[in-house]
């Protein structure tokens, strides 16, 4: 049985002032296996972050549903943990206390909270930075924050909307493989929604690629590349020849985004 | 000319400050003592200086200081104590925001000194009434600005919350009073200032005690010296009310400005 069902998922928003509604989203069908890996590919636009919030609960679909487990998705919930492109850190607590949030919400005794705040820390190499506002930590460490303070809640699986979008490249590419080693090692469902082809094909078990707007799959590429992965994975002639496939199907529909507008 | 936007070094700040200040008290010397005004109309610094001696020693001016600082802050806190959780309320909940957000917005436009008439009908002219003029100026203020700080919330903060598995309540008592916290804080500390100046209204009409009793007390007696000297009085408290604000938010606050 698959983890994540996605079933005739589509989303169409209203009209501005009077005009045709806009669809956002063509109806998807999508299956996730257990501990896969799954990057979502697509132009600017194509509303795989659409897709994404559907997943999380935080927008509704026009069409069909989302299950997670069987059960039907309504609202956002702790079983979906969630990392934005945008910095999302509560700026007004700590890297301890915003990896707390969760298991603080969820009425989890202090000590027991931080044992497991400190594994989280360590994890993702921030340890020394426990007591730091938000703001006095670089881009790459507030998206490290927000991977442990989503992981900390120990989703059923993992949502990351862009979350190295806004980092620059040699940041990024550590943060790709901090993120896929703590995925080889524990396990974790995990759906990413990423522009950057690299990464895509970097992180994942299998790369969804999404056309251009109104969005719809349009392809499903298996990446059999074996694990653990270094980065030195991405000169390898395996990747170029997936980056190769990769790039033409995009380069089609990010063209069809410029014709659009 | 220095560059538009272009800062300015911190000694050089301070010096500039206080030049504005010396030349401003140089021309008040200067066309007062240089006989440029009628004495009646305006006093020089040094006799204002004089009679703020005076009205200190003699006159036991600061009993009046302290009650009208209390009337500040008593009638401040009352309207605070009111006005932020309906402000929060307001901005959290749309359906209670739609409810008042209009009456507010009225309320908020009356003068609270056309009120005072009215509030002495109703309370007298004891230390209540001066509390509630004070009451009436703030309050619709608070909760309209306290309202719409909480309204634009970082939608993305209440997002991520939720997916870590916040609850409704949750999120109003983890995200959005947190959040919103030195915001409200500044709000308050901008209102006041508002109520110094309702309080010398209120000191105005129907007082026999306060530092605005005195100055309209010294006003027929054409004691220029006396009023000047109460008006500086509340300038330099409001200076220190806000600095100590500004410190306390600060203190509360320290994620804030890091």
């Amino acid at each position: 049985m698959s983890k994540l069902l996605i079933e005739g998922v589509s989303r169409t928003f209203a009209g501005v002032r009077g005009g045709n509604p806009v669809q956002a989203l063509q109806p998807v069908d999508l299956s996730v296996a257990a501990n896969d890996f799954i990057t979502i590919l697509g132009p600017s636009g194509c509303g795989k972050s659409t897709l994404l919030r559907i997943v999380a609960g935080l927008e509704a679909p026009s069409t069909g549903h989302v299950l997670l487990d069987g059960k039907a998705v309504i609202r956002p919930g702790p079983d979906r943990g969630m990392v934005f492109q945008s910095y999302t850190l509560f700026p007004w607590l700590t890297v301890a206390e915003n990896i707390a949030f969760g298991l603080r919400e969820r009425g989890m005794p202090e000590r027991e909270r931080n044992e497991i705040v400190a594994s989280y820390v360590d994890l993702v190499g921030l340890k020394g930075f426990e007591n730091h506002w938000p703001k006095q930590l670089s881009g790459g460490m507030q998206q490290r924050t927000a991977i442990a303070r989503a992981l900390a809640n120990d989703p059923a699986i993992l949502l990351l909307d862009e979350p190295f979008g806004a980092l620059d490249n040699q940041t990024r590419g550590l943060m790709q493989e901090l993120l896929l080693g703590i995925w080889e090692r524990r396990k974790k469902t995990v759906l990413f929604v990423t522009h950057d082809i690299e990464e895509a094909i970097f992180m994942a078990s299998r790369v969804v690629v999404m056309s251009a707007r109104p969005g719809r799959i349009k392809s499903d590429v298996p990446v059999d590349l074996p694990h653990p992965r270094h980065y030195t994975l991405k000169t390898s002639p395996e990747f170029s020849m997936l980056k190769a496939q990769l790039t033409e199907d995009i380069r089609i529909e990010a063209m069809r985004t410029a014709q659009s507008v | 000319m220095p560059r538009p936007l272009h800062p300015v070094p911190p000694g050089t700040r301070t010096v500039l400050g206080i030049a504005f200040f010396v030349l401003f008290v140089a021309f008040w010397a200067w066309i007062t003592l240089g006989g440029h005004v009628n004495r009646i109309f305006l006093a020089d610094p040094l006799s204002m200086l004089g009679d703020g001696w005076r009205l200190l020693v003699e006159d036991r001016f600061w009993l009046d200081i302290l009650i009208t600082i209390w009337r500040v802050f008593g009638g401040f806190v009352l309207a605070s104590i009111v006005a932020v959780p309906i402000g929060i309320a307001m901005g959290a909940w749309k359906p209670i925001e739609a409810f008042l957000e209009p009456f507010v917005s009225f309320a908020r436009y009356l003068p609270a000194s056309a009120f005072i008439p009215l509030l002495i009908l109703w309370a007298g002219i004891g230390e209540l009434e001066k509390l509630l003029v004070i009451f009436v100026g703030s309050v619709f203020q608070i909760i309209l600005i306290v309202a719409v700080k909480v309204g634009s919330t970082r939608r993305d903060l209440v997002e991520a919350a939720y997916t870590l598995g916040a609850t409704d309540n949750g999120i109003v008592k983890r995200v959005i009073m947190p959040a919103n916290a030195p915001e409200i804080a500044e709000t308050l500390r901008l209102v006041l200032g508002w109520a110094w100046t309702y309080v010398i209204v209120a000191e105005l009409i129907g007082s026999s005690s306060g530092i605005g009793y005195m100055i309209i007390n010294s006003q027929s007696r054409l004691a220029t010296g006396q009023i000047i000297f109460g008006i500086i009085v509340i300038g330099l408290i409001g200076l220190l009310s806000d600095f100590a604000f500004k410190a306390l938010n600060r203190w509360l606050y320290p994620w804030s400005l890091a």
